[in-house]
């Protein structure tokens, strides 16, 4: 089983987040095995199963049972990696070296896409599509991470 | 640079009585730092360049060698703007108060004890005119600093290590930052510094050298109101705790669950007390005032930042020579 952690937290203007990775579907369908949604409510479902709200202990088991997860840059990474569940994180325009973990593979499409000011609000931030990577790219980590287990 | 020492002044109300007093003991000093930058905390600020008398003592900053600036301050209290110079990127800051004129050797003394690698502060004698000629019995620790006088009130007659300083001292600069939780008046935010620095390991010394420090009357920084004394004596009682406070996402808390065991006595405000036990952020509001200090995200902005969210946690918190 595999947990996805789809989205960031919502911003206050409502605009897409630019943390939010804009190929889910495609991954979801190119990944034959379960898949387990984490989030909040309100937040677009994905997946059969949605765990909303759930507790940090709750968290725990569910991120303990799975062979490996996907998240974009939110809590749920530092989440996992302080659990030691390594899993693979999507980035856009933040930097995985301030804000990743080396534990994880950290699939980052090109620095030149970061955003200039790593720490201000993402509210100062517009989306763009085209800073992170390919879905057949995550599908590959996700198999690489489950094919050394 | 020559040595890689800014002075730094923070002024309100003496632009006519000690201020230019305190300026022209700068030019007069047989080391000079390589800049003077004057903190201008007055509530109607004037161009000094239109003073005539100003215009003479910044002619002979310039024929001395020694860079000088004024910055119109944030009226935010004294600490605001040492904290300024602290991290203007000088290797040593020489601070000196308005009303205080120091005589010539005075920089020169402090240097000589400073480059010691173990010195994170060197102060002198802060002698009030006119009857200071006996040198005052004090330790200087910090423990008793409710019970004895402050060792720089007298002559000192050879170099010492004390605890912490105050009024006018040279410190090595960027090590330790300025309580910005103290009010306007930022009563002890010199002590608070200083020890800081003894705290993380470095030492902090009086010497032989004098500093006149006139106490004028009129103008000056300090006046406020008694709570304003009430509340920085609250956060000087916890100088030997390590107040933290995570006002930042859940994330970051546990990132910091990594760094925490490493800190040396916190004192801990916390956004999510399931991950990070400690107060609550409405407490620390309450017990600080101000908190902005403490954001993460600020400081890894202000440092330029390119290192990982637990460095920048260590940075912050776990501070060691």
């Amino acid at each position: 089983m595999i947990v996805i952690a789809p989205w960031a937290k919502k911003m206050r203007n409502d605009q897409p987040h630019p943390k939010d990775y804009p190929y889910w579907q495609e991954v979801i369908d190119g990944l034959d095995m379960p898949i387990v949604q984490v989030g909040v409510a309100g937040e677009k479902q994905l997946v059969k199963t949605f765990y909303q709200n759930v507790s940090l202990t709750r968290l725990t088991e569910i991120v303990n049972e799975c062979q490996t997860w996907i998240a974009v840059d939110s809590f749920f990474q530092h989440f996992c990696w302080d659990l030691g569940k390594r899993g693979v994180v999507l980035w856009g325009q933040s930097d995985p070296n301030i804000f990743g973990h080396p534990e994880n593979i950290n699939l980052l499409r090109d620095r030149k896409y970061l955003r200039e000011k790593q720490f201000w609000w993402w509210e100062q931030c517009d989306f763009k599509k085209d800073a992170f990577v390919d879905p057949q790219i995550v599908i590959d980590a996700v198999k690489q991470i489950i094919n050394k287990q | 640079m020559a040595n890689n020492i800014l002075c730094s002044i923070s002024t309100r109300g003496r632009y006519d009585t000690t201020l230019p007093l305190a300026i022209l003991s700068v030019i007069n000093q047989t080391l000079k730092p390589d800049a003077l930058v004057i903190f201008d905390d007055n509530d109607s600020p004037e161009d000094l360049r239109n003073k005539q008398h100003y215009v003479y003592l910044f002619q002979m900053l310039s024929s001395k060698g020694i860079q000088w600036s004024v910055i119109f301050g944030e009226r935010k209290g004294q600490h605001y703007n040492h904290q300024k110079a602290n991290t203007m990127g000088y290797k040593w800051v020489w601070r000196l108060d308005d009303d205080t004129v120091a005589e010539p050797d005075t920089l020169e003394k402090l240097y000589n004890v400073a480059i010691r690698e173990d010195a994170g502060a060197v102060g002198g004698s802060i002698l009030t005119p006119p009857n200071h000629t006996v040198p005052i019995q004090a330790t200087g620790k910090i423990e008793n600093i409710n019970n004895e006088p402050n060792i720089q009130w007298g002559p000192i007659v050879k170099t010492q290590e004390v605890d912490h300083l105050h009024c006018s001292f040279l410190y090595r600069a960027g090590i330790v930052d300025y309580d910005l939780s103290l009010t306007r008046v930022a009563h002890r935010e010199e002590t608070l510094f200083t020890y800081g620095l003894k705290k993380i390991g470095y030492k902090v010394f009086v010497t032989d050298c004098v500093t006149w420090h006139l106490r004028n009357p009129q103008g000056g920084i300090r006046d406020g109101q008694l709570e304003m004394f009430e509340h920085d004596e609250r956060i000087f009682q916890l100088k030997d705790k390590t107040i933290v406070v995570l006002d930042c996402g859940m994330g970051d808390h546990i990132v910091f669950k990594h760094v925490l065991p490493d800190i040396n006595n916190p004192l801990v405000f916390t956004c999510y007390p399931e991950i990070i036990p400690g107060k609550s952020i409405a407490e620390a509001h309450q017990l600080l005032g101000d908190i902005s200090q403490y954001n993460i995200y600020g400081k890894m902005d202000q440092w330029g930042w390119k290192g990982s969210l637990e460095e920048a946690f260590r940075k912050m918190y776990v501070r060691k020579k």
